[in-house]
């Protein structure tokens, strides 16, 4: 799961057609607006979530909230995806404002639905990429089901946080260029029963590079959704 | 001469739908070719008291079963479902429909998500059979319970389910409620009266016969419609419990002009389905009723039974292989008046399965199945045959599977 977090413009070089003027110009605005923020130099953090036995955790999101207050979300295209009869990836993080893509590249069709607070939507029958995107446009946490085959399951966690990610298939999630600083960082997940409290932590971020360790005291959450058959018929 | 005509009624099948194929229409299928040996009395599929499927005298290469499966979706919260079926035996139609009903299936709006059928369909009762068709997923025999289920009943009417999407809403799994109100299914309970259970998956459809002398299940005798009541709970992808009770609310008195009786037949039914991980799966199921008609006599008191029959399976999956092992035991007591005969058919039995198969591919299975029944059975006498018997019956299928336009 790659991580997801607001870019600054330090990572995205002029493309080489603007000419050299313009882009001088473009870099001198980028850094006078940088460093008149109250961070002046970036930071890497790394953030590692395991059980209580010591394995992974996976697909767990994070998201850090600066201290000083947030700027603006900047919303993102996502996609999510189905595929043998399930959402990949099964947690998504967007950014509020961000818009989904639905492709359904399965053998089968779906009917994708929330009925989640934070987005209600319905994608009528289909297959292949037949519908536009949804806009998410709401913080929280929205759930998708199939209403052909309910083991179909997935999360998408709309987030208003400037910097988020989800962790990797060795729960660690990495957010480089990072402003220096105090932040609130909170765990997020579907299958983590831990105390919501245990879950949320201030770190201040001082040194180029900080890992921050989320160790799980309880065990996760088995899957709520009855387990995928490839030929399950409902009697 | 069946098996040749049973396999170009497929291919010509296939060949048509795949023309037609799209997302608004599906189609799924299998063709069961076996080869059986049977050890043990006449099966009661041709006028014995054995309680399986095949017999010395009907084994060998057969085919188990061929069947169709349509799914056109009307609209996005209706679609048609049908299950076109040949067993390839004496079958008054070679050809016939097993199911056939609308499926009304709304998106959810909140937690709560309603859905209707409207037709001929299994009562949600069985968690063996969870395969397209019905089919046993874990072998090729269902239970006892199962066995006399696809035997004897098919909802015919209207079934409405109300189910609370907790697993989608941050609980710990599924709640449903179903109830059902139907028809046409009064002579359910006679085959369980004439033989008692069987170990079969012969199942019944809509237009045919089953059994010899043969039985036709699915007639309307009394008007009086029928119900069943149900609850699931799903708990996380381990466990799922269902329990139901039936009751066809039949008048035993009633008969039609053509000869069928009316059965009043209940019965409850509790089962749970535990997967604690990907290997194993446990399943357990009990069912007690009873069922009653009238006697032949007007001043003779009603024919009255009652049942019971249970199994516990287990199974196990790894790769492309499964292994299940099944206990069934079964039992049927008359409490008055002898039905068909002069002893009384009380019956007391157990079995056994053993049943392996493969999945080399994704349209190919292998299954060899080992069923051992020993019961006693009364009426047994009237054939010379001894009470107490205990037949076994090997069988090898190969199945090919497919689904076309999903």
């Amino acid at each position: 799961m790659s991580p997801i977090f607001q870019q600054s413009a330090t990572r995205n070089p002029p493309r080489a057609r603007i000419g050299m003027r313009a882009g001088a110009i473009a870099t001198w605005i980028t850094l006078s607006c940088f460093c008149a923020a109250p961070y002046c130099v970036a930071s890497n953090l790394s953030i590692e979530v395991f059980d209580r036995n010591g394995h992974s955790v996976d697909q767990a999101m994070v998201e850090l909230v600066p201290a000083s207050g947030s700027p603006a979300p900047v919303p993102k295209p996502a996609v999510m995806d189905q595929k043998d009869k399930a959402f990949t990836p099964e947690v998504l993080a967007v950014s509020v404002g961000s818009s989904v893509d639905f492709p359904n590249n399965d053998s089968v069709s779906h009917q994708v639905y929330s009925f989640s607070a934070a987005k209600r939507f319905q994608l009528p029958l289909y297959k292949g990429q037949l519908h536009p995107p949804v806009i998410f446009d709401t913080p929280g946490l929205v759930v998708l089901g199939c209403n052909i085959h309910d083991s179909m399951v997935g999360y998408i966690y709309v987030t208003a946080a400037p910097f988020f990610g989800t962790t990797d298939a060795h729960g660690v999630l990495a957010l480089k260029d990072l402003p220096k600083g105090d932040y609130r960082i909170t765990l997020l997940s579907p299958y983590i029963t831990d105390d919501a409290s245990s879950l949320t932590r201030s770190v201040h971020i001082e040194a180029d590079s900080t890992t921050e360790r989320f160790q799980l005291k309880l065990p996760l959450r088995t899957r709520p959704e009855p387990r995928p058959r490839r030929r399950d018929w409902d009697y | 001469m069946r098996l040749v005509l049973a396999a170009l009624w497929m291919v010509l099948g296939l060949g048509c739908v795949r023309a037609t194929a799209q997302s608004s229409f599906t189609l799924d299928g299998d063709l069961d070719v076996r080869w059986g040996h049977t050890s043990g009395e006449t099966s009661f599929l041709n006028g014995g008291y054995g309680l399986l499927r095949f017999d010395p005298e009907h084994d060998g290469l057969v085919l188990g079963r061929a069947f169709l499966a349509p799914t056109w979706r009307i609209t996005d919260i209706v679609s048609l479902h049908a299950v076109i079926d040949t067993y390839g035996d004496h079958n008054r139609n070679p050809v016939d429909l097993s199911e056939c009903y609308l499926d009304i299936k709304p998106f959810p709006s909140s937690a709560l998500r309603w859905r209707a059928k409207l037709g001929a369909f299994y009562m949600p009762i069985s968690l063996e059979n969870r395969g397209p068709g019905w089919t046993d997923v874990y072998s090729i025999t269902p239970s006892a319970v199962n066995s006399w289920i696809g035997e004897e009943f098919r909802t015919i009417g209207a079934e409405f389910e109300i189910r609370w999407l907790g697993a989608s809403s941050g609980y710990l799994g599924d709640l449903a409620l179903v109830g059902a109100v139907y028809g046409w299914n009064e002579p359910a309970g006679s085959l369980l009266a004439e033989q008692g259970f069987t170990l079969s998956d012969r199942s019944s459809t809509l237009f045919g016969y089953l059994s010899s002398p043969p039985i036709g299940f699915y007639h309307e005798v009394d008007r009086n419609p029928g119900y069943y009541a149900g609850v699931s709970w799903h708990h996380h992808d381990r466990l799922e419990i269902r329990a139901l009770h039936y009751d066809n609310r039949a008048d035993p008195y009633a008969q039609t002009l053509s000869g069928f009786y009316a059965w009043h037949t209940q019965f409850n039914s509790a089962g749970a389905r535990f997967e604690p991980g990907e290997h194993w799966t446990f399943i357990a199921q009990a069912l007690d009723g009873s069922t009653s008609t009238a006697a032949d006599e007007p001043d003779e008191p009603l024919f009255l039974m009652r049942y019971r029959a249970a199994f516990a399976l287990a199974s196990f999956e790894w790769n492309k292989e499964r292994v299940t092992a099944r206990y069934d035991e079964f039992h049927t007591h008359q409490l008055t008046d002898y039905y068909g005969g002069e002893a009384p058919g009380n019956q007391d039995g157990h079995a056994w399965t053993l049943a392996f198969t493969y999945e080399p591919s994704e349209h190919w299975q292998l299954l060899t199945e080992w069923v051992r029944a020993r019961s006693s059975f009364p009426p047994r006498v009237e054939l010379d045959e001894s009470i107490i018997q205990t037949q076994s019956q090997f069988q090898l299928a190969v199945r090919y599977r497919f689904d076309l336009g999903s």
